[in-house]
């Protein structure tokens, strides 16, 4: 088999806590950019795809990958469990995996940062963080911007800004997201309002990855919606906001559950470490809905376990994760087995 | 992503709703018309959030005019040949010239879906001195009044002295013929 460069291990920031958390355990800021005079990938033949990808990696490592290593993963050279490995973690999105012809990702060190080329748009540069950390994961990913855009000439209209393949995302083309633990809103059935007034306030509200995904461990991702008409430093200011009320929410709905009778509370919670503790097999959704309830019942002082990381737990808990520790050929009900060992070894059950 | 009615896929969604279950949390966006009918279906009893989500570019516009200017559909775009019907579709442009060739009918999605037109964020850098120069002192007079709603005197003070230093620089940058 050719040599071929490993998908790197998991980024720090994945199992990092930053402001805000437990409620708020990862941000991310993303740039949608394209070359001008070449028309957008999803309308490109394969060799403007190729010029576009050959552009966007040489400006990388000629602008920003001068200081530190970035990686470059060429999508059609990777292995679909490596795909998979990438999106579990946060790195990708489907569309990077289903079409994988012409794409490529530069990732910088530690995974916090990379450039994914030829997706939706010709670039688009994606900086995570540990926590609530808005401005400073958007600044990273602006400075990323200027170092690209000293080696190449983006498509931009001085009336509607960076133009982009979807009008979504035309302006700034930054979409901010946070990624938020919301089990006491859900638990107290409360989590309606809040995505109510999450959409009333111009924001989308996803799963645990993104567009068209659905929920699961009560993980929410809460992102701006609107890209123009609004400067950058005003799109973090929102973002700073709304997701301190929402987490302000989340903390009144733990009020109420720690006020309420407080056997209920216990009850889900050592029913959730029960099941964790004494399951021989466990489906991915039903993982995530237990360690959830974990989480919680460890943040609310009812229980005490050692410290774990729900992102962290939940990528390495994730099918293409337990595959890969398997073996490639693994089938379904060996990854549930397998996944009921990994989580007693991580929570040291 | 699309901006598009789920169910029409032809009119611009402005109805977002959302539909919560135990393990989901799924996503509709349909147009008026479509929300109107799916209202009177059991489906809306489903949805535990119901979010008319009437944009503000959306005021003042009637539904006629959304009509009279549909028939763009047919508009071509010159240079990578993508039609304004390929972009309703699938919801994205082909090129960056598409923006020109429907400026109509994509100004009103834009202002529908964005509440805007104009763009007031980041200019690249190989953009004129005067235009980065503008962008700037936009900016700046935003931090002061906001400085001077909250009192700060001694920073606003700061940031009117940069104010000035940036209208100096465009007036100089303007009759060096910039």
């Amino acid at each position: 088999m050719a040599a071929r460069s490993p998908v790197p291990t998991a980024g720090d920031w994945l199992g990092s806590k930053g402001p805000g958390y437990p409620l708020v355990l990862s941000s991310r800021a993303r740039l949608a950019r394209n070359l001008e005079g070449l028309p957008f990938p999803g309308a490109s033949d394969e060799e403007e795809l190729e010029r576009a990808r050959g552009m966007v990696l040489e400006s990388v490592s000629r602008g920003v990958a001068e200081e530190r290593d970035w990686e470059i993963l060429f999508a059609e050279e990777l292995r679909r469990d490596e795909l998979g490995i990438m999106a579990e973690e946060h790195l990708t999105g489907p569309s990077f995996c289903e079409e994988p012809a012409a794409k490529a990702m530069a990732l910088g060190p530690g995974k916090a940062a990379g450039v994914l080329v030829n997706d939706e748009d010709h670039v688009r540069i994606r900086v995570m963080m540990p926590g609530a950390q808005f401005m400073k994961a958007w600044s990273e990913a602006d400075t990323i911007d200027n170092r690209l855009e000293r080696e190449v000439r983006y498509s931009f209209d001085h009336q509607l800004g960076y133009l982009t393949a979807c009008p979504s995302n035309v302006g700034t083309g930054l979409r901010l997201s946070a990624m938020m633990h919301l089990p006491a809103l859900v638990v107290t059935g409360d989590i309606g309002k809040t995505i109510a007034a999450l959409g009333q306030a111009g924001m989308y509200v996803r799963g645990l990855y993104g567009e068209g995904s659905g929920v699961a461990g009560n993980l929410f991702q809460v992102s701006n919606r609107r890209t123009l008409g609004r400067s950058e430093e005003e799109i973090v200011t929102e973002m700073d906001t709304v997701v301190a009320q929402v987490a302000g929410n989340e903390k009144t709905a733990r009020k109420v559950l720690t006020r309420g009778p407080g056997l209920d509370l216990a009850d889900r919670v050592y029913r959730a470490l029960g099941i964790l503790e004494r399951a021989r097999k466990l489906g991915f959704n039903e993982c995530l809905e237990l360690l959830s309830m974990v989480r919680l019942g460890v943040e609310l002082e009812v229980l005490t376990l050692r410290d774990f990381n729900l992102l962290e737990v939940g990528a390495a808990v994730a099918p293409y994760h337990l595959g890969e520790a398997l073996g490639v050929e693994a089938a379904g009900e060996d990854v549930d087995r397998e996944r009921a060992v990994e989580v007693r070894r991580w929570l040291d059950l | 992503m699309n901006i598009f009615c789920d169910e029409c896929k032809k009119n611009i969604a402005t109805v977002f709703l959302t539909k919560v279950s135990a393990t989901e949390v799924s996503k509709v966006q349909l147009c008026e018309e479509c929300a109107k009918r799916m209202e009177e279906t059991t489906e809306a009893a489903n949805l535990l959030a119901f979010l008319p989500h009437i944009l503000a570019g959306l005021q003042g516009v009637d539904e006629d005019v959304v009509e009279e200017v549909l028939p763009g559909e047919l508009s071509v775009c010159d240079i990578c040949g993508t039609s304004y019907n390929d972009f309703s579709k699938m919801g994205y442009l082909g090129c960056a010239d598409c923006y020109q060739a429907f400026a109509e009918p994509l100004g009103m999605v834009i202002a529908e879906f964005q509440g805007s037109e104009e763009h007031r964020g980041k200019v690249p850098g190989n953009a004129s001195e005067g235009a980065l120069l503008r962008r700037r002192l936009v900016e700046l007079e935003r931090n002061l009044a906001r400085q001077i709603s909250q009192e700060q005197y001694e920073a606003a003070a700061a940031v009117r002295d940069q104010i000035r230093e940036i209208q100096g620089r465009i007036e100089g940058a303007s009759s060096n013929g910039r």
